[in-house]
């Protein structure tokens, strides 16, 4: 009798011992994109300098978060920096090539990107 | 039993931990510059459509000064007026020489005018249509009719100053109707509205809103 309680007692410690540092380390990737969901507080109350402010302390303490890079790059898109927004879309893109997100993102861009290049060319040549 | 209650709600953080949503979505507004900036004139004056074909129920003509006219009063920055004009043909768009004359001495002042094609269609097709359960005739096609009535609009906007066309489309748009009793008329209007929304997004450049998502992680 005793021997099976202890061997339940053991089975138990021996699964939190395998799932906390799981629970744990999400938890830790939460702590690691707190600058990031700070961010998309901000963003989502339109405070976007603050967004963007948020977003490069978190690329700066990870430059490989695909993440900041995208919501950096939606960030310089809402402010017109067209060229900030560009080189974020690709460093995200480089970073993550299979996000669904990022690219709908980038497309979406390149294609407002192009339509604007494409009317500004036609302005120049009227006035000529 | 609690043990095994609290391995599942370990189980159930991590389950919740991996799954919530990493991505929210949020509108960006994409400006588009006016293909034509209107607000450079001080004054548009619209005047009398060339009509290829008269409407059989209305004065197509009238009508189409008066919508433009109230539109671009409601829309438009500059001052607007209207002044009737006789065409001979459809050349005349490119006769410098004819605009030029109508408001000599007229600075920073447009034209506003065009070609127009109404035309009304009626399409029948055999439908399937609902058997009742009382009919003792029991059909279950019948020939349905449609209207379908299309705008042709050739607008110009001319330099009055220089005769010079500034800026010119065409719009087609078509509508078609169930009721058998609709009229010309008020198809026009439901034409013209949609001509207006795409002539004044080409000559005011308005915004359309775009999705871009945020990731979490």
């Amino acid at each position: 009798m005793k021997v099976t309680t202890m061997h339940k007692k053991f089975t138990f410690y021996l699964l939190a011992f395998l799932f906390l540092p799981l629970v744990f380390s999400s938890c830790s990737t939460n702590l690691q994109s707190n600058q990031i969901q700070f961010g998309i507080t901000a963003a989502q109350r339109g405070l976007w300098d603050e967004a963007i402010f948020r977003w490069k302390k978190a690329v700066q303490s990870y430059p490989d978060s695909a993440a900041a890079h995208n919501n950096l790059a939606v960030a310089y898109e809402i402010k017109r920096n067209w060229d900030e927004a560009k080189k974020e879309y690709e460093t995200a893109l480089k970073l993550s090539p299979n996000n669904s997100h990022i690219k709908t993102n980038f497309e979406n861009f390149m294609k407002n990107l192009e339509a604007r290049e494409e009317e500004d060319t036609n302005k120049k040549n009227e006035k000529k | 039993m609690k043990k095994n209650k609290s391995i599942l709600i370990l189980l159930l953080l991590f389950f919740v931990s991996c799954t919530s949503v990493n991505y929210f979505r949020v509108n960006v507004e994409v400006s588009r510059k006016a293909l034509f900036d209107i607000n450079q004139f001080k004054e548009i004056i619209v005047t009398d459509f060339f009509i290829k074909k008269e409407a059989e129920s209305f004065d197509l003509n009238q009508e189409l000064v008066n919508y433009f006219t109230t539109q671009m009063k409601q829309n438009l920055k500059p001052e607007i007026s209207s002044r009737r004009i006789s065409f001979p043909d459809e050349e005349i768009f490119k006769d410098k020489a004819f605009w030029k004359n109508i408001l000599p001495d007229s600075q920073e002042t447009a034209i506003f005018t065009g070609i127009v094609d109404y035309t009304q269609e009626i399409r029948k097709a055999v439908v399937q249509t609902k058997k009742k359960a009382d009919e003792t005739f029991q059909r279950d096609k019948a020939i349905e009719e449609r209207r379908f009535y299309t705008l042709n609009l050739n607008f110009y906007f001319i330099d009055a100053q220089t005769g010079e066309v500034l800026y010119t489309q065409t719009f087609r748009e078509t509508q078609g109707y169930k009721n058998p009793k609709q009229t010309g008329a008020f198809a026009f209007y439901d034409l013209a509205d949609m001509v207006k929304v795409k002539l004044f997004n080409n000559v005011l450049g308005t915004a359309r809103i775009q999705q871009r998502y945020l990731i979490k992680d």
